[in-house]
């Protein structure tokens, strides 16, 4: 079935929770409300015309500094400027989240993409690891990566960053922090010498020297 | 509850009387994260009452190098690089997935002859991660020998990868619009089409007869493990594990992409021979199997290898891909891998998010390795064959 189709019963399903639908060549995507999408997902999954027996993907997105236009820059990452020093950005952001998920049917063989969007404060969209169980890894990576909470989830926690650690990487305005439990994490020099020349080179151990007399 | 152990025929997890006048106690076992069965660094923290699992957690991360938070960073065709680092025993089925997903977004041409030598080279990429699937699978269940005859063929195909792209295992090969390198001139197309003979004529059936049909190996791995159609479909399994419980489906004919409509092939499929559907056998056959269908393709793909340039003429150093997002996905070696690629038009993806399939086929563990005895887990982990790099990417 053609996306738009699928686009027309999903609407009459969730009436205002649809948002819209967007023609695109490349990938057509439907917007739905936040808190409707468990019930979009749900109509998707179980009804016979439709039958999404995968979900394919899920994806963490956000949106800040998203460039409408089309004209987008170059940004720099990880914290480090072009010469390779850390570098420190103090530029708040305030886009939205978003997550994306991608359906297909195995039996109809179609698919469909649905898009939501929150706010950065909030940040919170209902799981769907109740209707497909591949979801609740993926909102776990969601959660772990770009902090976003996906209310109802059986088991919230961070999926490939450590348990302790501090923010969410994929976060646009994310700055790594200057130590994990004690680790060095950024501001090192690259390559630097542990016994530079003005020391004298290394202490030598206690035992080492000669004993006297 | 999903952090309290699962009930098993009845009973939790510490119901200690299951043999009477034999007390069993309960333990929290780690199995990883440096264990020879578990396929690299993964950790299972299972939940046991003597031989019984009663609950799977796997514990993800170890490798994780953050790729998609590079990709936001580095250009587009920097990043295929990385790409090789996902599944690093098929590092052209990766690459394939990732230009294949910046192509669409630029709409770019490919010239017939890089298709054809990409899906050669991807088909080759894919024996060579089969191999290893099969041999290390056998090395689970005990069984040493098959891991030097498969290690052998593997040998001869990262010489041939090495001649066409300079690189033994990680071969950043493939570019957006194209191949780095064309075909070498030293007879490499008639030394490809000897080995594809050689493999589908001579060496898989010896593996067959020294593994795959072996009456060890088939009470170990026959109605172990045993994932359904339902459940494989539910925990988002794809490829030879998601062809295993039966399901006939295969990126690379019902969602084409590349040249693979021009060639004749069979998609294979578990059908319980000697136990259940979806059995750890079934998914191991399936491997197996799809070995002789890459041979097929490989030998039609070189045979009709086109003459013509092997990349896009008006390929710049940079690429530009316009803004837009789409979702590719490919068949990789361990199922369906894909690239979520969203561009607002700069030099670098917005956001790159990779599907990759070990990580979908994995989380199935945490449901059907309730349960099983700890050495069955070992096959069931085993004949999922999954690759940390792309679990923790």
């Amino acid at each position: 079935m053609e996306q738009n189709a699928i686009y027309e019963l999903l609407a009459g399903a969730l009436g205002d929770g649809a948002l819209g639908f967007t023609e695109n060549p490349l990938e057509p995507w439907a917007a739905v409300e936040t808190a409707k999408v468990a019930e979009a997902c749900r109509f998707l999954r179980d009804d016979p015309r439709l039958d999404f027996d995968q979900l394919m993907c899920l994806s963490g997105i956000d949106w800040d500094g998203f460039d409408e236009a089309g004209k987008g820059k170059s940004v720099s990452i990880l914290g480090y400027s072009d010469d390779g020093q850390p570098e420190k950005s103090d530029r708040v952001a305030t886009g939205d989240l978003g997550v994306a998920y991608h359906l297909y049917s195995h039996a109809l063989r179609h698919k469909f993409t649905l898009r939501v969007r929150v706010t950065r404060e909030s940040a919170t969209v209902p799981t769907i690891s109740g209707l497909w169980s591949t979801a609740a890894w993926h909102e776990r990576e969601a959660w772990d990566l770009l902090g976003l909470k996906f209310a109802g989830h059986p088991d919230p926690r961070r999926m490939l960053m450590e348990e302790d650690w501090v923010g969410h990487p994929l976060r646009k305005d994310y700055v790594m922090p200057d130590l994990w439990n004690g680790v060095p994490l950024q501001g090192q020099p690259y390559c630097a010498n542990p016994f530079p020349v003005e020391s004298g080179g290394p202490d030598k151990p206690a035992g080492d020297k000669p004993a006297e007399g | 509850m999903a952090n309290e152990p699962t009930m098993v025929n009845g009973r939790g997890w510490g119901d200690q009387d299951h043999v009477p006048g034999i007390k069993s106690e309960l333990l929290e076992l780690n199995m990883g994260p440096q264990h020879p069965a578990t396929h690299g660094v993964l950790r299972l923290l299972l939940h046991t009452d003597g031989e019984i699992v009663y609950k799977v957690t796997p514990v993800l991360g170890y490798l994780h190098r953050c790729a998609e938070k590079i990709a936001e960073g580095v250009n587009y065709k920097q990043w295929v690089v990385y790409t090789d680092r996902f599944d690093y025993l098929a590092p052209m089925c990766c690459n394939h997935a990732y230009v294949t997903a910046v192509e669409k977004l630029m709409g770019q041409a490919v010239p017939e002859r890089a298709e054809h030598i990409r899906v050669a080279t991807s088909e080759l990429s894919r024996i060579a991660s089969h191999l290893i699937a099969l041999a290390t699978f056998g090395l689970d269940m005990g069984a040493w020998t098959p891991l030097l005859y498969c290690f052998r063929e593997r040998e001869e195909i990262l010489n041939l990868l090495e001649r066409i792209s300079g690189g033994r295992m990680l071969y950043n090969y493939m570019i957006p619009g194209g191949v780095r390198y064309d075909v070498p001139n030293d007879n490499w197309v008639a030394d490809v089409l000897d080995f594809v003979d050689l493999m589908e004529h001579n060496k898989l059936p010896e593996y067959n007869t020294l593994l795959s049909y072996n009456k060890i190996f088939i009470e170990r791995t026959a109605d172990v493990g045993i994932i359904d159609a339902k459940t494989a479909l539910d925990y988002g399994c794809t490829g030879p594990v998601l062809r295993g419980s039966g399901v006939d489906f295969d990126c690379r004919r019902d969602d084409p992409y590349s040249v693979y409509h021009k060639f004749d092939w069979q998609v294979q499929i578990g059908h319980g021979e000697k136990g259940t559907v979806g059995d750890c056998w079934d998914r191991y056959i399936v491997r197996a199997r799809e070995i002789e269908q890459s041979c097929r393709i490989i030998r039609q793909a070189l045979q009709t290898l086109p003459d013509g340039p092997y990349q896009a003429l008006a390929l710049k150093a940079i690429v530009k891909v316009p803004a837009g997002a789409a979702y590719t996905r490919v068949e990789s070696s361990k199922g369906e891998l894909g690239h979520y690629i969203i561009s607002d038009g700069g030099q670098t993806a917005f956001r790159n998010k990779v599907r990759s399939p070990s990580f979908c086929n994995l989380q199935v563990v945490e449901k059907v390795g309730v349960g099983q005895m700890v050495s069955d887990l070992v096959a069931l982990v085993g004949s999922l064959d999954i690759v940390l790099g792309e679990i923790d990417r």
